[in-house]
């Protein structure tokens, strides 16, 4: 039997609609639309940032103003006006943090919406939540159990604050403020996010998980996460998202840092549902992210992503494998239905000796929608003995929509093992008759060989994500079969 | 407890059923012999409803309520099972989640609440004894890498778990080995009862050595050309299908 | 590259003097040149060149309308030619027609000149229905396009099984200058007729010389047309080569590319399926080194229903060469049951040799079987220590396991001096001793 009880689940899976698409109605205040320098020193001023961080900020801010949005991947979309989003947004009530009791009622409501009751969370799942509202932290728990392994688990605001030495030397070192269009962009005005640090040799005893949400209407959400793993430590970092439901476009463009020193090794896992649009392709949120992952020797970066929101996707959390014998891993699930579109994959470039990769890449289009692997091997000429072992699935539901994989391989070491495979396929007639014949219908059995193709990557979740993501797959791909 | 009576089946405009009668009766065993391509495989997947099969004639009544605009799985949840020939693959889906999905989803069209898991774990282990299947198997993707013999003997574990009214097994005795044999055989007769009933299609008297039928029917061309008793199947063993044939001109 | 972009448009004016002006051909031509002045030369920035610059090679001094330099002597260029059988002959020396070298034919089939076939009315239903309608608008197939004057016409009429193959040999003699030549070739083969062409450019100078071809294929229903390239030049020559081929229902089309020499090469072979039960095969063996460049880009464009493709290319990298493998397949919305199957692999043999490699698919339809594999890698160390234990020294054990490996994709050529030439090509570049003589 598998780990996660299919009991538990089978009760769960009865949702029918979008069910996460509700607006929670706290007070907020947000700044006028618009970019220029002034709202990007604005934005730091609001945080009380030190003078190095707004210099940073109206550095990034510079040199995305001569940027222009790139148009590479296979997604088609409407360009954002940047000039008509707000790049701030802020629960006005700020709660206390003492305990949870202190939190806006509202705030508790959405989160029982969400399935993500954090006293259940604390009980059963061992996990520490910063949840994320809007852009500013609202509330942490499990910090004291963490203060006494020395693990710093904060907003990055804060951290900006309390811990400006660690923020200052690592921030930006993975993704450089200049690497691309949005991470320029986030660099310059990014509102919040998690910064996470585990001292030398520290296993962190628990999951440690954010949720984001984005939630006043026409506020980009710009989030800003740096994880670093000191030597020989260990963390496992779960990122879940789910969106209100609503009509316009809303902007996401997160940066995510890890930095995983000697003999270190962070896992990464996202669940991502942002609103995908609904059904005509109306709405949903655009998510432009920049995720990656630097290794030194010895050390692993696991990504495992589901991703099932979002109306347009781009994404490649990435692992660069500087030290020797580092390891980077990326599983992803992603499905895309009715008008979504995704272009995502990974960058696993590796420099350093005897560095092992592995992709298994999971993508399932339904509906009208586009759905594309991008990925890149790269083994650089001192990389000895690299290894890489690639492999993109493709199941497609329906004639209407499209499975596409662009894998750029480049080699310049003679000692690398490269293996690269894709499949496409789909559900067969055959398969859906003997699934009938046993009593279950079409809908449930298209779940069942769904979440069967997906597995290889399901099993790489955290438990408590695991049974969260086959329930995602299922609502995204209600209504796909006619 | 079925009825078919006058059964005409095409696929791909070739007409394969030709007028099949076949009546089963609540407690019987009922074995179907017949040369290759006559279309055992064939009643078997029309009477569970496989769509590609186009029915143009007859009627198939299970108890007394005819089945023929039901779907599959509604066919399912009114007790029909079929141990299929070439049991398919369903990589990721393990044997126990598979089965737990078609138990509760049987239940839920019945109305019933989800088996709760603790019966539902004593069943599988009960189930598997009796079968003499290894657990691990059990966490193994459906069918998946199976060898023939053991395709064949989760298709027996899964009637079992589900506890049909009527069983149809097409051609579950090969691939087997002798003792593989032995064990489901015994597995159906364990499960055996006077309120459901059982067809056997095979090819071999060995299998009805174990499971003796009520009645053998010969299918030929598309319709059943003979019936008889239990020593129908050994003169058949002794003799081939051509004296049949030649009985038919 | 600017430099040479406008000499080649200023001398349009002059390749104008030399042909009919007044033509449907021309117009073809004059749209095609304003494009390419348009587009110039591909850079990297673009994606389908990414992986390949020719800014090196796009900095002579071409010159465009080459005189013929050197007389030839068959003796000198006989073993270029597949001579052990009995073949039809297209040859051209500087982009100039060879009567002496070449052995056309008019009965029943059509293996003559593009020259001939744009000024005969004879030809003129032909050239109207086929000329310039498959090739894309790119850059290269534009500039080839503007200057479209010579190359082999080929037209095999309905159920005619052409026994000899065709060979299409382009030299190149010039000593004293540079030279760019603008081949273009065009290849009708109509409903159940059958073809097999060798396709070969030698280059008898150590000039610089570059060579953009452009040759359209048309297979009509139930055709069967088979085409070889050898592509094993002079180091100083490089080669573009534009391959377009349109295929009718039930038709099978196969190139087989064997990448040995040149300085920078790049094929673009490309495949349209307009038609049910087509069969498309695609394979290549690269076996480079020094600074040698060779790019494969293919493309299998799926538009209808239960058709298959087939590829399977093979490279070895020595020195400091360089390969890329840029794959792609569509499966549009309508092709159900399409069969795509792609393969590469590599083998690098030396710590400076680069291997890129994008196997792409798009896929549209939702019952299709589908995959595309890629490896890079080395020779199997359990095979190498096998020979080794019986006495094979381990450079011939290596030699001969990558000779086993390359030699694969032969098994589907059907001319038995091809194979027997190509193998013995391979076992050169390989310093394998294949110990007798094949
Ligand atoms: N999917 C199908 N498409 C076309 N013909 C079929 C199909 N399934 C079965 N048949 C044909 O129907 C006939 C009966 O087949 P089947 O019922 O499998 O025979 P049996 O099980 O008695 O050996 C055979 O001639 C077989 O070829
Ligand atoms: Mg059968």
């Amino acid at each position: 039997m598998s780990k996660y009880t299919e009991d538990d689940l089978e009760l769960e899976l009865k949702t029918k609609e979008y069910e996460y698409g509700f607006y929670t109605d706290i007070e907020s205040e947000t700044f006028a639309k618009g970019l220029n320098e002034d709202v990007v020193r604005a934005i730091s001023k609001k945080k009380n940032e030190p003078e190095w961080m707004t210099e940073w900020r109206l550095e990034a801010f510079r040199v995305w103003e001569k940027m222009t949005e790139p148009d590479w991947a296979n997604v088609k979309y409407p360009k954002p006006n940047f000039q008509e989003i707000a790049y701030y947004s802020a629960p006005k009530k700020k709660p206390k943090l003492n305990s949870l009791d202190e939190v806006d009622p509202d705030l508790l409501e959405t989160f029982k919406k969400l399935g993500i009751s954090i006293d259940e969370q604390k009980k059963l799942a061992n996990v520490a939540v910063d949840i994320v509202m809007d852009s500013v932290s609202v509330a942490t728990t499990f910090k004291k159990t963490l203060g006494e392994k020395g693990i710093i688990f904060m907003p990055i605001s804060e951290a900006i604050q309390e811990h400006p030495e660690l923020v200052k030397k690592y921030l930006g070192t993975v993704v450089p403020t200049t690497d691309n269009f949005y991470a320029a962009l986030n660099s310059a005005v990014f509102s919040d996010g998690s910064f996470c640090y585990i001292p030398k040799g520290v296993k962190c005893p628990m999951e440690l998980s954010t949720y984001f949400r984005i939630n006043e209407g026409g506020t980009g959400q710009f989030e800003r996460t740096l994880v670093v793993a000191d030597k020989g430590s260990y963390v496992s970092y779960l990122e879940g998202c789910t969106a209100p439901q609503r009509d316009e476009n809303q902007l996401h463009a997160a940066v995510v840092e890890l930095i995983a020193m000697d003999d270190a090794e962070i896992k990464y896992s996202t669940v991502q549902n942002w609103f995908p649009g609904d059904e005509n392709g109306k709405g949903g949120v655009f998510n432009f992210v920049t995720k990656r992952g630097l290794c030194e020797t010895n050390a692993k970066i696991s990504w495992t992503q589901v991703e099932t929101g979002s109306a347009v996707t781009w994404k490649y959390p990435s692992c660069i494998l500087k030290g020797n014998n580092s390891v980077g891993e990326f599983y992803s699930i992603a499905v895309t239905n009715h008008y979504q579109q995704a272009d995502t994959g990974t960058k696993m470039i590796h420099l350093g000796k005897n560095t092992k990769s592995t992709i298994i890449s999971k993508g399932i289009s339904a509906g009208k929608s586009q759905n594309s692997y991008r990925g890149l091997v790269q083994i650089n000429s001192r990389a000895e003995n690299a290894r890489n072992f690639s492999q993109c699935d493709s199941l497609l539901m329906g004639n209407a929509c499209g499975a596409h994989t662009f894998p750029y391989i480049e080699v310049k070491n003679k000692s690398a093992q490269i293996e690269h495979e894709a499949t496409t396929s789909k559900i067969g007639e055959d398969q859906l008759f003997y699934c009938n014949q046993r009593g279950i219908d079409t809908e449930k059995a298209i779940a069942l060989i769904v979440n069967g193709f997906s597995k290889e990557v399901l099993n790489k979740l955290p438990m408590e994500f695991a049974v969260e993501a086959q329930k995602l797959l299922e609502i995204s791909l209600e209504g796909s079969v006619g | 407890m079925l009825k078919i009576n006058n059964l005409h089946a095409s696929i791909e405009e070739k007409s394969i059923l030709k007028g099949l009668n076949l009546e089963v009766k609540a407690g019987e065993v009922h074995a179907i012999m017949g040369p290759n391509g006559a279309g055992k495989s064939t009643m078997a997947n029309v009477i569970a409803g496989k769509e590609e099969y186009e029915v143009t004639d007859g009627v198939i009544e299970l108890n007394g309520e005819d089945i023929s605009e039901l779907a599959p799985e509604e066919r399912a949840h009114n007790g029909v099972f079929l141990s299929f020939q070439y049991p398919v693959e369903i990589p990721g889906v393990s044997v126990t989640n598979f089965i737990k999905t078609a138990i509760n989803e049987t239940r839920k069209a019945k109305g019933l609440e989800d088996m709760p898991a603790k019966d539902m774990l004593k069943m599988i282990r009960e189930k598997s004894e009796l079968l003499e299947i290894d657990r691990k198997f059990l966490s193994r993707s459906l069918n998946e890498g199976f060898s023939g013999g053991e395709k064949k003997r989760n298709e027996i574990f899964q009637m079992a778990m589900l506890e049909p009214k009527l069983a149809i097994l097409d051609e579950t005795d090969s691939g087997l080995d002798i003792d593989a044999l032995r064990i489901v055989a015994n597995g159906v007769n364990k499960l055996k009862s006077k309120d459901n009933a059982v067809v056997v299609i095979t090819h071999y008297q060995r299998l009805l050595d174990y499971i003796v039928p009520d009645f053998v029917h010969v299918l030929h061309d598309g319709k059943i050309v003979k019936t008889g008793d239990a020593s129908l199947a050994l003169e058949l063993e002794a003799k081939g299908y051509d004296w049949i044939k030649k009985e038919l001109v | 590259m600017e430099l040479l972009k406008d000499k080649i448009l200023s001398s349009y004016v002059a390749f104008e003097n030399d042909i009919n002006i007044n033509s449907d051909v021309h117009d073809i031509r004059t749209e095609a040149l304003e494009n390419f002045e348009k587009l110039g030369f591909p850079t990297k920035k673009l994606e389908a060149w990414k992986y390949t610059s020719l800014n090196s090679i796009l900095k002579e001094d071409y010159s465009i309308f080459p005189n013929k330099c050197t007389a030839v002597e068959l003796a000198d260029v006989k073993k270029y030619f597949i001579h052990d059988i009995d073949t039809y002959k297209v040859v051209f020396i500087d982009g100039k027609y060879s009567p002496f070298l070449s052995e056309t034919t008019h009965d029943t089939i059509d293996v003559c000149l593009m020259s001939a076939a744009f000024a005969k009315p004879k030809y003129k239903p032909v050239i109207e229905k086929y000329f310039n309608k498959v090739a894309n608008q790119d850059n290269l197939t534009s500039l080839n396009t503007a200057f479209a004057k010579e190359g082999a016409y080929i037209h095999i009429p309905r159920n005619v099984e052409v026994e000899k193959p065709i060979q299409i040999i382009n030299f190149s003699t010039c000593a004293d200058i540079t030279t760019m030549v603008q081949p273009r070739n065009l290849i009708v083969v109509e409903e159940n007729a059958h073809v097999q062409i060798i396709e070969r450019h030698q280059s008898l100078t150590s000039n610089a010389v570059l060579s953009n071809v452009v040759t359209e294929i048309f297979v009509d229903k139930s055709a069967t047309v088979d085409v070889y390239k050898i592509q094993n030049d002079d180091i100083n020559a490089s080669l573009v080569d534009n391959t377009y081929i349109n295929q009718k229902s039930n038709s099978v089309a196969s190139v087989h590319t064997f990448s040995f020499g040149g300085n920078i090469t790049r094929n673009n072979l490309n495949f349209y399926q307009n038609g049910e039960h087509i069969d498309s095969i695609l394979k290549g063996v690269t076996i480079i080194e020094g600074k040698q460049h060779v790019d494969h880009h293919t493309l299998v464009d799926h538009i209808e229903p239960n058709c298959e493709s087939h590829q399977d290319y093979k490279g070895i990298y020595d020195e400091r060469s360089t390969g890329v493998f840029n794959g792609k397949v569509i499966v549009n919305k309508e092709a159900q049951k399409t069969n795509a199957y792609q393969q590469n692999n590599n083998v690098l043999v030396s710590d400076k040799a680069t291997i890129n490699a994008k196997p792409q698919l798009e896929i549209f339809a939702d019952d299709v079987k589908c995959s595309h594999g890629c490896t890079i890698g080395q020779l199997d160390d359990d095979a190498l220590f096998y020979m080794q234990q019986r006495g094979i020294p381990q450079k011939e054990g290596k030699g001969l396991l990558m000779f086993a490996f390359a030699n694969t994709v032969l098994e589907s050529v059907k001319i038995p001096e091809v194979k027997s030439r190509i193998t013995k090509l391979i076992a050169e570049k390989l310093n394998v001793n294949i110990g007798f003589d094949l």
